[in-house]
């Protein structure tokens, strides 16, 4: 019997009391209720117009500057969000299907425990991952249950570890249909081959001679099967080959073609990569190939699931071709494309068709809401609600869940869902059918990023779009210098600062100027590295130890993966490694700047 | 004071335990055996604790220690490999203890007791978890499987572990409030702010009227009511007057930073005689205040007396962030006898989290750690360098558990206690919480505090096997010549309790001496074809240079091997011929024998120099291959002068021929 649990609340405009926190029944799920809650799960994102998803992880910048900022283009914020999603991992992964029917929206809201575990000894998931302290303290202060995450954690692989773990697991598996003949075959190969042939054409006689003559005793079979080197395979007769190569893989399996009628081939890998022994497996009948077949691939699929684990989840979203709706885009997207995909590309674009051939529709909140309401700030969901109420557009709320005991974590997947049903239901103030839903997230909202994106919007009243050209960054300042006193030293430097530019420090070790003019910049990285040019307080700066670099230093820092803790020391470090190593993608893109940065410096 | 006290649910079988109550406090003897559980330190009793420690360390003969890491290495090749020189195993050390967290750490001083003819132990056992800003740890997923395994506490250890500085993070964080006193001295640049928003100014206008006031009702007597309200309506804004170092003082509550600018810009301006100061208090929130002062002397004094508060203040703050540290801060200042197993990487934590950095060589860190811990004895150097010890471990592994088993039995089993043999044992009780017990058993292996008492039970025991009358030497046991030999040396190598094999199985210094010239003969080669197996690329490269050059292959991981050449001529031969291959495209090219090595043209290969560069750097990627190529190592022979100097330089250090010494007195 199933009961169930409804709490519902109306939030419509006007209603203040958005969202209660911690009142939602979330189901958490960990490896032994994960099976079952599978099934559920399946049920639900059948039923569902999307998903919402929302991740915990370890830990999500290690320094100021490896936050994504407004001075970074696509390119560079995917870098740093690639950084951050191959180093920590993932605790708790929180998914909620949803469905909106007029106004009333139906969860299923799930919360996933994670942690890899090495259960097949080869390193993966994943061999190990950072931790930030102050992640893990601020969750321990929720309420965050450490032991249930480490002990019973549900581990999973990605796509790709799975078909590297399937020759590895020692199970035999059957080979690919040859697509293209071999190459042209040597002396060599045509005695193997012919070898190998009459070995398998005098052993496939006997398993038909056998299989006829039921009349011989046992001890003449077990003779026979001596003399052969027949072996048993479950309740088949079977032939094992063992190999050098690859290339002698090949050959067999071309060879066995010949027999394809009776004949299966499985290739069995040895402890270390490659083939070890080519197995031929007899069938009586064309009936019993076909049940062959099906049974070894019902083992491979138990097996399979198991090695899968939580990425089961992962696929049947993938799968199902809904919606997914995420809060942070970038940074929950490159940890799931990292943990459950595969190694993530070295450029955005590859990212995001990588991606898209695995999530076609992915909704990113916070450009959705910036949309609708400009000012607000998506990472504080209850505020982002509130500012919603001026909008007429009433979203009833009802979680179907069993009632089970501590419900309280994954309770933001729930609110992320909500505050979509709302943005969507005020953009289309008639979303009836989950075609016009799923309509309205491919179009604009979908995929927001790529490397072109030249004309990034402009998401603050003032802000300015400025190309990154116009970029410089200084450092090797004096501790003490503020950006108005650095903006002032500056001025008195040199003429290309009689006109208006910006001062902003990105980190305690490093600040940018803006300018506002194209070629100003070039025009002051010339002259700091001009000898003859380099005059007054502008060189007693740079004998000080000043060094300035344009926005191509910065991009190939991100590229080379220089991440170290202070952005000056990742800059010089860029500088000095060799200048051979150019980088392709130098053509300049905007960016969106704001005089009122979004650099937090109460964090630096 | 009477702490709470766990009594056993489940009595010992035993008859003939007796639990002895200190002389202290009187407690009464339960008749029945007691067990009690571990002493559990967390931030919620450190404190406390720590008291009562720093005088069980006082008196203690000996403290062994033992630590609960994250994680052991970083990539699968950090591991301690047959090909490992010292240097590379202490750059292997090194990492590791940078790069993974401390969760537990356990500390039990041994005090002999002359009345009971018995040792007396205090195993603690510490929750550390690290809270620095911007700090940031590597969990190795097995070890956290491992832990998990026996049940440690997760929850407990980042909900409740105790944070710590180090000595050098202490010095940047006083450094830092410094600075930040001084930025605070500074009066708000008035040429830098100016009152440009309509808003500003208005507010500037208002506190300024509101200050004359303040100040008039304060010199003219007045109606001076100390409550003032909001200063607009509805806001949170409050100013109150009150006394703030005996002088009368206007509390502001509920300002925004901008808005505290603002006042001190009016204050600058336009009255001299009030003081604008920014203190926090002991609860850490900080309270802002206009003060008025009769003089300049008095403004002066004022300003001092503020900063001197701050700096107070912080000192106070820094203190307490030092946390765990004091512990080791105890035990570096008593100079006492530091007892670990196998404990090299122990001790590299314990001067990572505790001292600085470590330093970059072997040579370095341990002078260095002379200066901290004057005696350190390992025990299981103790158990495999001692014949007679070695015998009576009776061949048996020396991993901490196997070794408490052969010679601690009395210990791990109490009811055999009755056997005549098992009595001539050292007699080792346990005393938490003032309550002393002579036979307990808490089980938890691999709980810091149970695995640091372990360690003290076999070191006391095998000192008793070396002769030790503890009557007499109990006092000065590091100086005890029966443990000269093994007093301050460590292993370098932590894997699986095995000794580093030098492969030739050399049993002394002269012979290794020998054999470090083996090194100079050893090729790195990675990101070679993935099919290749040891086997054959040592056939490719023996169809180039002869049969009999290459001595053997050794893979590092999948996608590396070592190759130990006969010669190191041909070290930098095959790196020429290598190039040379790499540059050309012709024929030659295709039907060399090593352009198999070289397929897929992303091989990359370097003498044993590159390796440790590759070792030392703070990068770890899981595969060798793709470490390499990201350190950047360029394929290359060094020049053989410099390759000279960095062996000499090796072997003139006392330090490291003792280091030397230690892992080679292990063959024996």
């Amino acid at each position: 019997m199933k009961r169930r649990f409804l709490s519902s609340l109306s939030a419509s405009a006007g209603n203040s009391k958005t969202l209660n926190q911690g009142g939602w029944s979330v189901k958490q799920v960990k490896k032994s209720n994960f099976k079952s809650a599978l099934d559920e799960f399946r049920t639900s994102i059948d039923s569902s117009d999307f998903v919402a998803v929302s991740l915990e992880n370890t830990g999500s910048h290690a320094a100021a500057w490896h936050r994504v900022s407004a001075i970074d283009t696509p390119q560079t914020s995917y870098l740093k969000a690639k950084y951050a999603a191959e180093r920590y991992q993932i605790f708790q992964f929180a998914l909620c299907p949803s469905s909106l029917h007029g106004s009333k929206l139906t969860l299923h809201p799930y919360n996933f425990y994670l942690f890899p575990r090495d259960e097949l000894k080869l390193g993966m998931p994943s061999y190990s991952f950072s931790c930030q302290a102050s992640r893990l303290t601020a969750m321990a202060r929720d309420g965050f249950d450490f032991n249930t995450c480490i002990y019973e954690g549900i581990s999973y692989l990605s796509r790709e570890q799975e078909s590297a773990s399937k020759f590895l697991s020692g199970n035999p598996i059957l080979p690919h249909p040859i697509a293209l003949p071999s190459s042209p075959s040597t002396v060599a190969d045509t005695v193997f081959v012919g070898r190998i042939r009459s070995r398998v054409k005098n052993w496939r006689q006997s398993c038909i001679d056998s299989s006829s003559k039921t009349g011989d005793d046992d001890l003449v079979s077990s003779l026979r099967k001596l003399v052969l080197g027949s072996e048993q395979y479950g309740s088949r007769l079977c032939l094992t080959i063992d190999v050098c190569s690859e290339r002698q893989v090949q050959l067999i399996l071309e060879m066995l073609t010949e027999f394809s009628d009776d004949v299966v081939p499985l290739l069995i890998a040895s402890k270390s990569r490659g083939t070890q022994a080519v197995r031929a497996v007899f069938m009586s009948s064309k009936d019993d190939k076909d049940l062959f077949k099906r049974e070894l691939h019902d083992l491979e699929n138990e097996e399979n699931r198991r090695v899968r684990g939580f990425r089961e989840v992962v696929d049947l979203i993938s799968s199902s071709r809904k919606p997914v709706v995420s809060q942070n885009y970038l940074s929950d997207f490159t940890s799931i494309h990292a943990k459950f995909l595969g190694p993530l590309p070295s450029n955005v674009d590859d990212f995001t068709r990588s991606l898209s051939s695995a999530f076609p529709n992915v909704v990113d909140l916070s450009q959705l809401m910036k949309e609708i309401s400009p000012l607000s700030n998506v990472s504080n969901l209850p505020a982002a609600m509130s500012s919603l109420n001026r909008f007429f557009a009433p979203v009833d709320v009802e979680v179907a869940n069993q009632d089970e005991g501590n419900q309280m974590h994954g309770q933001n997947v729930v609110m992320i869902s909500h505050l979509f049903a709302k943005l969507s239901t005020i953009q289309k103030s008639s979303v009836q059918s989950n075609k016009d839903l799923q309509a309205l997230d491919s179009d604009e909202h979908a995929n927001s990023i790529t490397s072109n994106d030249e004309n990034v919007k402009v998401w603050s009243k003032n802000s300015r779009r400025v190309s990154s050209e116009n970029l410089v960054f200084i450092w090797g300042l004096s501790k003490k210098m503020t950006a108005a006193m650095l903006k002032k030293v500056l001025q008195k430097s040199h003429t290309v600062f009689a006109q208006e530019f910006d001062v902003k420090y990105l980190d305690r070790s490093c600040a940018v100027l803006v300018f506002w003019d194209s070629g100003s910049s070039d025009t002051f990285l010339s002259a700091v590295n001009n000898e003859e040019q380099l005059v007054g307080s502008l060189r007693e700066m740079v004998a000080e130890g000043v060094r300035v670099a344009g926005y191509d230093t910065y991009r190939r820092a991100c590229r080379l993966g220089f991440w170290e803790a202070d952005l000056a020391e990742a800059l010089d470090k860029t500088l000095e490694s060799s200048a051979s190593d150019r980088d392709l993608d130098t053509k300049p893109s905007d960016i969106s700047w704001s005089s009122e940065l979004t650099i937090n410096f109460d964090e630096l | 004071m009477r702490r709470h006290k766990r009594w056993p649910l489940r009595p010992l079988a035993s008859a003939s335990v007796r639990c002895i109550s200190s002389a202290a406090e009187t407690v009464t003897t339960p008749t029945a055996a007691a067990a009690f559980p571990l002493k559990h330190v967390t931030r919620s009793n450190f404190e406390t604790t720590l008291n009562d420690l720093r005088a069980h360390v006082k008196a203690a003969d000996f403290v062994a220690i033992d630590l609960e890491m994250t994680g052991v290495t970083s990539a699968p090749w950090r591991d301690s490999l047959e090909f490992d020189r010292y240097d590379v195993r202490y750059l292997k050390v090194k990492d590791s203890a940078e790069k993974f967290a401390v969760v537990q750490f356990g500390v039990c001083p041994f005090r002999w007791d002359s009345l009971t003819h018995s040792f007396v132990s205090h195993p603690h056992n510490f929750y550390v978890f690290p809270r620095q800003d911007h700090h940031e740890f590597l969990c190795q997923t097995t070890s956290m499987d491992f832990l998990a395994k026996y049940q440690f506490d997760f929850n407990t250890c980042i909900h409740e572990g105790i944070s710590y500085l180090s000595r050098r993070q202490e010095e940047e964080a006083s450094n830092r409030f410094e600075m930040m006193y001084d930025d605070e001295e500074g009066v708000v640049e008035t040429e830098d702010f100016k009152l440009v928003r309509l808003a500003d100014v208005l507010f500037a206008e208002r506190i300024k009227k509101k200050l004359n006031e303040w100040r008039s009702e304060l010199l003219h007597g007045g109606n001076a009511s100390s409550e003032s309200p909001g200063i607009s309506n509805g806001s949170t804004q409050s100013t109150e007057t009150v006394f703030y170092h005996m002088r009368p003082a206007l509390s502001l509550q509920g300002f925004t930073s901008h808005q505290l600018r603002v006042i001190r810009l009016v204050l600058g301006k336009h009255f001299g005689d009030l003081v604008y100061i920014h203190a926090n208090d002991k609860s850490s929130c900080s309270q802002d205040f206009v003060v008025y002062t009769d003089s300049e002397s008095d403004k002066e004094n004022l300003l001092k007396e503020a900063k001197d508060e701050r700096r107070k203040v912080a000192e106070r703050k820094i203190q307490s962030a030092i946390g765990f540290r004091q512990v080791i801060d105890l035990l570096s200042s008593e100079k006492k006898l530091i007892v670990g197993h196998n404990s090299i990487l122990d001790i590299a934590h314990v001067y990572s989290k505790f001292m600085g950095p470590l330093p970059s060589t072997a040579e370095k860190f341990v002078a260095s750690i002379n200066d901290h811990f004057p005696y350190i004895v390992d025990t299981k150097i103790l158990l495999n360098v001692n014949p007679m010890l070695n015998q009576r471990m009776k061949k048996s592994s020396t991993s901490l558990s196997s070794a408490f088993s052969s010679l601690c039995p009395q210990i791990e089993f109490p009811s055999r206690s009755s056997d005549s043999f098992l009595q001539q044992r050292v007699k080792i009780d346990v005393e938490v919480d003032n309550v002393r017990c002579s036979n307990w058993n808490a089980g938890g292996k691999h709980e810091a505090g149970y695995d640091a008492f372990m360690t003290g039970c076999v070191f006391a025991q095998a000192c008793s096997h070396l002769g030790f009358d503890f009557e007499h030497d109990s006092e000065n046991i590091a100086q005890n010549e029966k443990l000269e030999k093994y007093i301050n040396r460590l292993y370098l190598s932590w894997t699986s309790g095995d000794i580093i094999d030098l492969r030739t199985g050399h049993s002394n210094a002269e012979n290794w001496r020998v054999s470090k010239f083996k090194y100079e003969k050893i090729v790195l080669i990675w990101n070679f074809p993935r099919k290749l197996k040891a086997r054959q690329i040592k056939e490719c490269i023996c169809k180039a240079f002869g049969s009999t050059s290459v001595t053997s292959v050794y893979h590092l991981d999948d996608t590396a091997v070592f190759v130990l050449f006969k010669n190191s001529e041909l070290v930098s031969e095959f790196l020429k011929v290598k190039e040379q291959l790499e540059s050309d495209n012709g024929p030659v090219t295709i039907i060399h024998p090593l352009s198999k090595i070289l397929e897929g043209g992303k091989t990359g290969a370097a003498d044993y120099e590159a390796y440790k560069e590759i070792c030392s750097s703070h990068i770890s990627k899981v595969l060798f291959s793709d470490q390499a190529e990201t350190v950047g190592v360029k394929p290359r022979t060094r020049p053989e002068t410099e390759r000279r100097e960095s062996m000499v330089a090796v072997t003139d250090n006392d330090k490291a021929s003792d280091l030397i010494d230690a892992f080679l007195a292990s063959r024996v």
